[in-house]
């Protein structure tokens, strides 16, 4: 419990670090945030387009399409937010930073996931989670049980998030000369973007049982709209669990496997 | 405190076969051995100095001791503890200072960083505030701590991580390079800090160095590694009775010796009424009896090579045989 | 004999012209395979970034597969998934560039180590990008090839194509001049990143990479002509496609060459003189 307690404090600090730090740069604020904003209108507005030559997509009408789109930007933003400092990750091991990382008496991968808590993503979450409620409501049939799963998915969704991000670190290790290993995860991901019955059958399967990338960001709205078997429920968390056990081993064989920092 | 067997490490080393799919899929390892079995132990209160040319290991043992690296084989004891599994109680115990890479948040004051540490390594007020004051009087520094990091000169930012990193008043200090990069006169202030720091608190020191002044001025006990083995492990003044074979004579010469005495002795440099011999060390005495004899002079001092000297010849030596083995 | 001494002269002189134009083409190909030789000591991580933009264009073309299900014209959507796969493969043309690197070049003071060098700096960094822009095109054309193959699209053949090829190297220009004045901005901050981020989601929608810029509704559309953003990649792809425009919008896209053009030069003069050595 105390343990609990300090690693909580150093978590604090970190952030209200991060912040200043963040407001230290101010034209850096505004151009972040205004680059989220206009990206994820853009979106809106292509989806919008979509259906301007359609009512139906590949039988999503377009409320579910926009709510597929912004549980998508929810998970997106969040796992940003807390994850930043994965971002940061590379930089610190090609300029031997990582070091001194390993050498703190605290846990080092919870220092590299959640170091770096992102402020500005929590100043986009708001408006975004009132944009998810206004189009929740606008759904004829929504009963508690189908909520209550998609709250569950999307801590669900986080889990996955969570050991993508503990391999991006461990690649970050493993594989010096790859400098974006956290925007391939990026892009893996922004098929969550709009609804995944637009994919072939066979991709989705790919992203749903090899890339669990299905499971983050089509299984939340899909048991939302009432279409995702309970079969398919318990899958997921499985599917969560392995990965996130898998990740662990990559990340400790990553350790062992550290070399040289710097030159 | 720290005892070292047979410490091994092979880093492995990709190499390119010009072939893409070979590259990615089959990738081929060329193995180095880093660490060759180091054996050596330090004790509490010891100041110690690494020295050895680029690539010798220094670092990579400093790092294993410290955690940071997995070592490939051999048995590891620091403070009782196996570095790598990283237990709290054992990083407490330690720091390691890093010459040129910045541990302190660079936006922010080197104070709001010494809080951080404060903070991950639980130290308590009244501690953080007696080491903060002893250690800002010693550097001569308190003025800065407030000040961002980004606005610091490398010598005053070098006071800073040395703070930060002594703080939590670790038994065992690793330093690697720590004057890297700085002016004469930050590179002095630096190692006054260290002697007095060392002798005052008593702590245990690792320091490597490619300033031979440094070691040469506060580590009484020497190791030199060359390619991953230690070539000699003693004191300081013990390297020169051991491998300096040579001394110099310096003479302040009243009058032109004859010509025969050039014949007799190695000169290695004359320019009157200057001169300069090197005489083997087991007949100083004598040679010194017979010059007095054979010419006259204003003055003569007898000085032992100079430390730089004596170690690259260690090193070559051990180079040289190392080929015939 | 005078016959003679003028030939000699005018051989002599288109020798020189020559020879220049020899260490021009020399220096192209010398800057080229600098480039090639720096992508490929990244490989894995080039490769991989081919895979990221891949990615990205499987997810526009499923879209609009599943957008344009319903839609009974054949030919809407031949036409349809034509311009997507030229405007993406063109869009690497235009956009490959190296000139990101100059910001930070200048902010650490590296970029005297470029103004040093006897060659123009527009012109290094032009060869740079002609180099980048080959690499990235021929792996964008596989990929364009795959993607024929998976949605089993049938390419419309690219017509006008000396005038899409001028207007092309007009959005080539055009991008370029843009490219180094987002870089120039390090000459008076170190925030360079922010204005190239939203340059970049800018250019990712109003260029015409997600969709034919037509489709937005009509007075949006014409205002949008007024940006420099259509004459990138949108106008040359739709030329390529047979479309007509009136004489005002090709007109407009030298306008803009020229404009960037004119303005690049003087911030590069500004900022030569601002220059001050940021890096320590």
């Amino acid at each position: 419990m105390k343990k609990i307690y300090h690693n909580l404090k150093i978590f604090f600090l970190f952030s209200r670090y991060s912040l200043r730090s963040t407001l230290d740069h101010r034209a850096g604020v505004f151009f972040f945030l205004f680059g989220k904003i206009l990206r994820f209108s853009f979106f809106f507005f292509l989806i919008f387009l979509v259906f301007s030559k359609n009512q139906l997509l590949n039988g999503y009408n377009f409320t579910q399409a926009i709510i597929v789109f912004l549980t998508f930007n929810l998970i997106d933003t969040a796992t940003q937010m807390v994850f930043r400092e994965v971002y940061r990750f590379r930089p610190l091991v090609v300029s031997g930073e990582f070091d001194f990382i390993l050498l703190k008496p605290y846990p080092v991968l919870l220092r590299l996931l959640f170091g770096g808590f992102d402020f500005l993503d929590l100043v986009v979450l708001f408006p975004l989670c009132f944009l998810f409620f206004y189009f929740l409501f606008q759904l004829p049939s929504i009963n508690l049980f189908s909520l209550i799963a998609f709250f569950f998915l999307l801590i669900n969704a986080f889990l996955i998030s969570t050991s993508f991000h503990i391999i991006v670190l461990a690649m970050g290790i493993l594989f010096t000369t790859v400098d974006h290993a956290i925007m391939i995860y990026r892009d893996i991901t922004s098929f969550g973007r709009f609804p995944f019955d637009i994919y072939r059958k066979s991709l989705r399967d790919f992203l749903t049982f090899i890339i669990p990338v299905g499971v983050m960001f089509s299984f939340p709205p899909k048991a939302l709209f009432g279409l995702l078997s309970f079969q398919n429920t318990i899958i997921a968390f499985l599917i969560s669990l392995i990965s996130l056990f898998l990740s662990l081993k990559i990340w400790q064989f990553a350790l062992k496997k550290y070399q040289v920092g710097g030159n | 405190m720290i005892k070292v067997k047979n410490l091994t490490k092979i880093y492995q080393v990709y190499y390119r076969q010009n072939n893409l799919i070979k590259d990615i899929f089959f990738r081929k390892y060329k193995e180095i051995l880093a660490l060759d079995r180091l054996n050596f132990s330090i004790k509490e209160n010891e100041f110690v100095g690494f020295i050895g040319p680029n690539g010798a290991g220094k670092t990579t043992t400093m790092k294993i001791l410290s955690g940071i690296l997995y070592p490939s084989g051999g048995e590891i004891n620091v403070l009782g503890f196996f570095p790598f599994d990283k237990k709290p109680e054992f990083l407490k115990q330690i720091t390691f200072v890093m010459g040129q890479r910045n541990q302190l948040i660079w936006d922010l004051s080197a104070m709001d960083s010494f809080l951080l540490n404060k903070e991950i390594y639980e130290i308590d007020d009244a501690l953080f505030k007696k080491n903060l004051s002893d250690l800002t009087s010693l550097l001569n520094c308190s003025s800065l701590i407030n000040k961002p990091i980004k606005s610091l000169s490398l010598g005053e930012r070098m006071k800073m991580e040395l703070i930060a990193a002594f703080l939590h008043d670790p038994k065992i200090i690793f330093l690697d390079e720590p004057t890297i990069g700085l002016d004469i006169f930050s590179q002095e202030a630096i190692r006054n800090f260290l002697k007095t720091y060392q002798k005052e608190f008593r702590k245990t020191i690792i320091l490597t160095s490619h300033y031979l002044e440094d070691v040469n001025r506060l580590a009484k006990r020497l190791i030199i590694i060359n390619k991953g083995k230690i070539i000699y492990d003693g004191s300081l003044k013990n390297i020169i009775n051991l491998y300096s074979k040579e001394k110099t004579i310096r003479l302040n010469l009243e009058k032109q010796p004859s010509k025969d005495f050039f014949k007799k002795y190695s000169v290695i440099n004359y320019q009157f009424p200057r001169l300069i011999l090197k005489v083997k060390r087991d007949q100083i005495n004598q040679i010194v009896s017979q010059l007095s004899d054979e010419i006259e002079y204003v003055d003569i001092t007898v000085e032992d090579e100079p430390i730089e000297e004596v170690i690259k010849k260690i090193i070559k030596n051990n180079e040289i045989r190392e080929k015939y083995d | 004999m005078n016959i003679g001494k003028n030939n000699q002269k005018m051989i002599n002189k288109l020798e020189k012209r020559c020879k220049k134009n020899l260490t021009i083409i020399r220096t192209l190909c010398i800057l080229v395979l600098v480039t090639i030789k720096e992508y490929f000591a990244y490989r894995l991580n080039f490769l991989l970034w081919r895979l990221r933009t891949f990615l990205n264009l499987l997810i526009i073309l499923f879209l609009w597969e599943a957008g344009l299900k319903s839609s009974p014209s054949l030919l809407e959507k031949q036409a349809f998934f034509s311009y997507l796969i030229y405007a993406v493969t063109i869009s690497y043309l235009v956009l490959g560039t190296r000139t990101t690197d100059i910001a930070g070049e200048i902010n650490s003071g590296a970029i005297v180590n470029t103004l040093l060098k006897p060659i123009s700096f527009f012109r290094f960094y032009f060869y740079k990008d002609l180099a980048d822009k080959m690499i990235n095109l021929s792996f964008a054309l596989f990929e364009a090839f795959l993607a024929l193959k998976i949605f089993q699209i049938k390419l419309l053949l690219p017509q006008q194509i000396v005038l899409g090829v001028i207007l092309l190297a007009n959005g080539i220009m055009i991008s370029f001049f843009i490219n180094l004045l987002l870089s120039f901005i390090g000459f008076w901050s170190r925030e360079v990143w922010g204005p190239r981020f939203i340059f970049f989601i800018l250019v990712s929608f109003l260029s015409g990479a997600y969709f034919p810029l037509n489709l937005l509704p009509k007075i949006i559309y014409l205002i949008l002509l007024l940006t420099p953003f259509p004459y990138l990649y949108y106008l040359p792809t739709k030329i390529f496609l047979g479309e007509r425009f009136p004489l005002f919008v090709i007109f407009l896209s030298f306008f803009w060459f020229f404009l960037t053009y004119l303005i690049t030069k003087k911030i590069w003069r500004l900022g030569n003189k601002n220059f001050s050595f940021w890096g320590r």
